[in-house]
């Protein structure tokens, strides 16, 4: 089927030039850190420990995000390489969801390196199948509404500006919910199965209407 | 030399128009005068909650308003009509101004009842700030993006996309909200009829402010896209 | 049948007309140059023929399809070479075109076909990023010819192209209903049969 031949080749691509240029990840890799750093010495983290995990935790992957999802389009604008490609008879929304699954990638790829670094940072292992349940979850879902945004702003002039404007105030329902999630997979008490499945429910939502609202961002 | 009158709407219109308005102001003063004089205290939250007669059209106009964006937006992608992405376009500017009220008055209703301007934890004061951030971010759109097609879209996709996720966060805060203890509010009770009559009068009198600003909004963005027309010319 | 027809069309950056109103008509196999100063308009005129830009006004048929509206369908069956080609550079030469593929949804066994015709088959593994001015502008040109189109646009193909290219160039167009824009006069008179001159126009609506 030619979509999931267009989007996939679109994520392969993309993919590929990550993997080759090296740019995204380790900027992101940095950024972590730093991140870490920060909230080492603006939180009391003795007296806090693992309570302020989950808000560490999405501080750092919401503004490490923003970033990812900023570049997906953003590059492509500056190697002009954007209009070959929206030239060609491919669907929109195939070309969105391509990008949207390689940001996506790129973000857990970038959490990946972020959780093993907290629990170094908390002293404690974080790590657990629960946890990363959620943080998967959320991302596809922000990725989804962060690259719609993104490939938004990426056509107007100021596109810095405008992601996190927009992407912000809409990711609330994936920090909330994401957070809660967060707190219950690093041992405070509760069930995760609700915050699990609003998540599958909000990423189903959200990357449908992505998707189709793609094809009037993406088309001149 | 002689002056032309540049008309928008049509004759009736424009004067029911200039009715509307007229009778919205005694409308409004009306409301005022009867939240304040004649409506009774309310025995649990006190003098605060006549708020409320402002609060709750506020937020019925605020929500109206963002409908007619939604659709706009909509028969906009559909169509490309510049009637429907200048209704949506002003109908986002009176939204906001009402959601401007609603956050006001909705941070003051909260401090005497839970001792501070603003909580995190409320679905309703949380969502009522996304929803402004979103249309914030609508109109921030349009004035960045080219305009004419591609700032129409784009703001309608915002407009839908946000529309879609102001309940989304409203539920989503409300579900966290159900893990914590949740935190004592005043139950409803069934209204009096004093306050009845209060909040319908109110509620009229703010739905006909809305009307009225959409109409002399959406008269001025017709002269503006004249002009701009004629510039392109 | 027509594979262009322009009536009135216009286009515009913000208040000024930049182009038209032009009246055009191209029969399927003929062959168009567009010449030009710098800044008469070609490149606007290209971009409007390939569905890169809407017009400002005027109507433009391609194939007997409304240009505006039917995009899609339109670009399925035009090859446009652009004056900046947006190769991906981290990817070879192969790997592009084995991309575009993708998206035309044709079989990627034309990638190494058209290096060959254009005579990259060498440097098929190369970055993209890493190629000469000349070998990205071949890249280019296989590009546009991935989808087999039966319009070709092609705006100043001969950039950067050294002898070999440009007799690269007169295979490979022959025959295909063209637009090309160039400054090279000589080259115009060679590859088309007919030739559209903006400049005079240019002046004109400056006037």
């Amino acid at each position: 089927m030619s979509f999931l031949r267009v989007a996939a080749a679109v994520a392969r691509k993309d993919l590929r030039t990550e993997l080759r240029s090296r740019e995204t990840l380790p900027a992101l890799g940095q950024f972590v850190v730093l991140a870490l750093l920060v909230a080492f010495f603006g939180f009391d983290v003795e007296t806090g420990g693992l309570k302020i995990a989950p808000g560490v935790l999405w501080l750092t992957v919401t503004f490490a995000g923003l970033v990812a999802f900023g570049r997906t389009f953003a590059s492509e604008r500056d190697q002009n390489s954007l209009e070959p490609l929206l030239l060609t008879p491919a669907s929109r929304s195939a070309i969105f969801a391509g990008k949207a699954l390689a940001a996506a990638l790129i973000l857990v790829a970038v959490e990946v390196v972020l959780v093993p670094a907290m629990g170094l940072f908390f002293n404690t292992p974080v790590f657990s199948l629960e946890l990363a349940a959620a943080l998967v979850l959320a991302t596809i879902g922000m990725a989804g509404l962060g690259c719609l945004f993104a490939a938004l702003a990426a056509q107007t002039r100021a596109r810095d500006l405008l992601l996190p404007v927009l992407a912000l105030p809409l990711w609330i329902p994936f920090i909330v919910v994401g957070g809660r999630a967060v707190q219950v997979a690093l041992g405070g008490g509760g069930s995760l199965n609700g915050a699990l499945a609003l998540l599958l429910d909000f990423d189903i939502l959200f990357v449908v209407v992505a998707s189709l609202a793609a094809k009037f961002v993406l088309d001149d | 030399m002689a002056t032309t009158q540049v008309s928008t709407l049509t004759p009736a219109r424009a004067d029911l128009l200039r009715i509307a308005a007229i009778l919205d102001a005694l409308l409004l003063l009306a409301a005022a005068g009867l939240a304040v004089f004649y409506a009774p205290v309310d025995s649990v939250q006190g003098l605060v909650q006549k708020i409320f007669y402002l609060h709750v059209p506020s937020a019925i106009a605020a929500y109206a308003a963002f409908a007619v964006v939604l659709v706009g937006g909509l028969v906009f992608l559909w169509n490309e009509s510049p009637a429907a992405d200048r209704l949506a376009r002003v109908a986002a500017e009176v939204g906001l101004l009402f959601t401007t009220v609603m956050l006001v008055t909705g941070s003051l209703w909260a401090r005497p009842i839970w001792g501070t301007y603003w909580v995190w934890w409320d679905p309703r004061l949380v969502s009522t700030l996304v929803l402004w951030l979103i249309y914030a971010g609508y109109l921030l759109v349009r004035r960045i993006a080219s305009p004419g097609r591609q700032a129409g879209r784009f703001a309608a996709v915002v407009g839908i996309v946000g529309f879609i996720d102001v309940p989304i966060v409203h539920f989503s805060v409300a579900w966290w909200r159900t893990i914590h203890p949740p935190i004592e509010t005043a139950a409803p009770e069934a209204l009096p009829p004093e306050m009845l009559l209060t909040f319908a009068v109110s509620m009229v009198a703010i739905l006909l402010l809305a009307a009225v600003l959409l109409g002399y909004r959406y008269r001025v963005e017709v002269l503006r896209d004249r002009f701009q027309a004629a510039l392109d010319r | 049948m027509k594979a262009i027809e322009a009536v009135g069309l216009r286009q515009r950056f913000g208040t000024r007309t930049v182009l038209g109103p032009l009246d055009l008509s191209l029969v399927s196999g003929d062959s168009l140059a567009v010449l030009g100063e710098n800044g008469s308009g070609k490149t606007t005129l290209l971009r409007l023929l390939a569905t890169a830009s809407r017009p400002a006004g005027g109507e433009l048929r391609l194939f007997g399809l409304d240009a505006t509206r039917e995009r899609t369908e339109l670009r399925r069956r035009i090859g446009y070479l652009g004056d900046v080609a947006g190769h991906y550079p981290a990817l070879t030469a192969l790997e592009n075109l084995e991309f575009f593929c993708d998206l035309h949804g044709v079989e990627r066994a034309r990638a190494p076909r058209l290096l060959e015709q254009v005579g990259l088959a060498a440097v098929g593994r190369r970055r993209a990023g890493q190629l000469s001015r000349g070998m990205a502008q071949r890249l280019g040109l296989a590009r546009a010819l991935l989808n087999a189109p039966e319009l070709l646009v092609l705006d100043e193909p001969d950039a950067g192209l050294d002898e070999e290219g440009r007799g690269l160039l007169s295979r490979l167009v022959e025959g295909r209903t063209l637009v090309l824009a160039t400054h090279d006069r000589e080259l115009a008179a060679q590859l088309c049969r007919h030739t559209l001159d903006l400049s005079r126009r240019a002046l004109e609506a400056y006037r």
